[in-house]
């Protein structure tokens, strides 16, 4: 069997007393989508941003591409060119027109000439339905619109995994749809990622694995059908149980 | 023919109608109308008495006070002395020198406020930071072709403009440093920042240019003498940068966490971090608090009289003690209030601009291309 492209070995990590990730081992093959889900405050968020070092962690050890992680400045930042990022809050740089929020990075960070670097910038917007927004601050874009400016953006340093914190939790129900369906198309193209949500649909859709945490521990990591359908776990069943009785009667 | 009358009486209709909005509103509040009407008078017998004093019984030429209508402003005063005024004691035949320095800041500011055209914002970004170095070895000289002119001799409005300028260029860069070390995650850096912020600030500018020209050439190496006019110009940058500093820090503090992890996560390096992402927000988000600073420095530059520097207002003041012109006070304090006033006013539109600019397309975009 193939190196995985993410490896979080005994991940562990305190605020305090408070153990946010407790022992925490993942892998994530190259070319999957990994969906994380749990409630609020169990530690996937966390374990996300230690994916590309947002984090520090006091114990464990996490590889990309069989690289470890280390905190040192230099490292990091040629590890977070190789993995891209979308925020919750989508945040774009909001003084950059949508084009240059996507062209910035490969220009300074990836020194690429300014038209190769646009030309790029155009075919990712173009990508995620965005062509005709090129020139518009991202105050004058909708939430949707600048959540896919984001995945543009994060995809024009050509990560080999992208990295997703809820996505669509700050959006409205059609605004998500659209997000969905570029996330969707990334993951049909063979996409490595890892994606936070509460978007149970879109994770059975999509996702070649499921991971259950609560926590600050992984419950069940399992693929989404027997996640969904054959679960053993009380908790989780209780997770999606409610989740399905919400406000249904 | 066919516009003209299908304007003409429209345009009389419309003037019509809102004179009839005019007087309605007049009826409808009295009270307004009484004031305005005791304010148009009180504009109108003040107006009167400046255009009588200033202008209509003003003498413009003369060859001393004698020679001047005693019923109105003798600006014969500030005409005879206005090559004094303006270049201080530089020499006649390198006057024009002085004069560049003079103008140069002027002319950038109405290139800021120009219409866009190519490479506009390189122009005056370059202008302005190389304003310092150019405007010193200009009026300095001791070149080929440029005689040598000494710091003694630069004076007026060339001084004030030198200073002025000068001491906010240099400060800026430095007090963008100062809040980054302030709002830094290393506390040694933090400490550093504070403790420089905290000293130039809490004292008066007057002691400072006293300390500047008594201790600063202490700490300079034995052998080297810095001319009067760099070492108050070095008091009032320290002085400027502390202000300037906790203005960016300002700034600073309203970017949100998110844009450091966004760019982070991108793989941004602290500077191209700063340089791209956060200080073009922070700067744009404090800009009339910059422009209030420089306001008020180029005003403070007017304390350098307490170390012997005779800058615009210094020298029209010797200027007042002359026995030919005793005895005109008035005049030579307005005439450096119009100059103050009008360099200030200038700045503020081109705030003003800056503002506006903040609101439409691209402007840091452009400035990040040009700066690569």
């Amino acid at each position: 069997m193939s190196e995985p492209l993410i490896a979080v070995r005994s991940l562990s990590k305190w605020y305090g007393a408070w153990c946010a990730l407790d022992r925490i081992s993942l892998h994530v093959k190259a070319g999957s989508c990994t969906v994380l889900c749990g409630p609020s405050g169990s530690g996937k968020s966390t374990l996300l941003r230690c994916l590309n070092g947002l984090e520090e962690w006091e114990e464990g050890e996490v590889s990309i591409g069989g690289t470890p992680v280390a905190h040192r400045a230099r490292d990091l930042r040629r590890l977070r060119r190789e993995v891209g990022m979308v925020f919750q809050s989508f945040n774009l740089f909001p003084h950059l027109d949508a084009l240059t929020n996507v062209t910035l990075a490969p220009r300074v960070v990836g020194r690429r000439r300014r038209t190769e670097a646009e030309q790029a910038g155009m075919a990712l917007l173009d990508r995620v339905g965005l062509a005709g927004h090129a020139r518009k601050l991202p105050a004058d874009l909708s939430g949707g619109q600048q959540q896919r400016v984001a995945i543009a953006r994060a995809l024009a340093m050509q990560p080999r995994a992208l990295l997703f914190d809820e996505p669509t939790s700050a959006l409205d129900p059609e605004s998500i749809k659209e997000v969905l369906d570029v996330i969707v198309g990334l993951a049909k193209s063979g996409t490595t990622m890892v994606v936070v949500t509460h978007e149970m649909g879109f994770a059975r859709h999509v996702a070649d694995e499921v991971v259950f945490m609560d926590k600050g521990r992984i419950v069940e990591a399992s693929d989404p059908d027997t996640f969904f359908d054959r679960t053993v776990s009380d908790r989780i069943r209780c997770f999606l149980g409610h989740r399905d009785r919400a406000y249904s009667n | 023919m066919a516009a003209a009358r299908l304007h003409g009486p429209s345009i009389r209709r419309r003037f019509a109608s809102r004179a009839g909005v005019l007087l309605a509103m007049a009826a409808a509040h009295p009270f307004s109308l009484l004031v305005t009407l005791v304010l148009l008078y009180a504009a109108w017998i003040v107006g009167e008495r400046i255009v009588s004093w200033g202008i209509i019984h003003a003498t413009f030429i003369a060859d001393d006070r004698s020679g001047c209508n005693p019923g109105g402003a003798c600006w014969a005063f500030v005409v005879n002395r206005l090559p004094q005024f303006l270049f201080g004691f530089y020499p006649e035949a390198e006057r024009w020198r002085a004069l560049a320095a003079v103008l140069a800041p002027p002319a950038l500011m109405l290139l800021a406020v120009a219409p866009e055209f190519r490479g506009r914002r390189l122009v005056v970004a370059a202008g302005f930071s190389l304003y310092p170095l150019l405007a010193f070895a200009l009026l300095a000289g001791g070149l080929p072709g440029l005689p040598a002119v000494s710091t003694e001799r630069w004076g007026g409005l060339t001084l004030t403009m030198l200073v002025g300028m000068s001491a906010f260029v240099l400060s800026f860069p430095l007090a963008i440093l100062l809040a980054l070390a302030r709002t830094s995650s290393l506390p040694a850096l933090r400490l550093v920042a504070a403790g420089f912020i905290e000293f130039w600030r809490g004292l008066p500018l007057v002691a400072i240019l006293f300390m500047s020209v008594i201790m600063l050439p202490l700490f300079l190496p034995p052998g080297v003498e810095a001319p009067r006019l760099s070492l108050a110009l070095a008091g009032i940058t320290f002085y400027s940068a502390a202000y300037l500093a906790e203005v960016v820090r300002g700034g600073l503090q309203g970017i949100g966490r998110g844009q450091y992890e966004a760019a982070g996560a991108l793989g941004f390096g602290f500077w191209s971090m700063q340089g791209y992402v956060v200080l073009p927000q922070a700067l744009r988000s404090v800009v009339p608090a910059i422009v209030n600073a420089a306001i008020a420095l180029f005003k403070d530059t007017t304390y350098v009289m307490v170390v012997g520097l005779f800058d615009l207002l210094n020298i029209v003041v010797a200027g007042l003690s002359d026995a030919n012109w005793i005895g005109l006070a008035a005049e030579g304090y307005v005439f450096v209030g119009v100059i103050y006033w009008t360099i200030c006013f200038g700045m503020s539109r081109m705030s003003a601009r800056f503002e506006h600019g903040a609101q439409g397309a691209r402007p840091a975009g452009a400035a990040a291309g040009a700066g690569r």
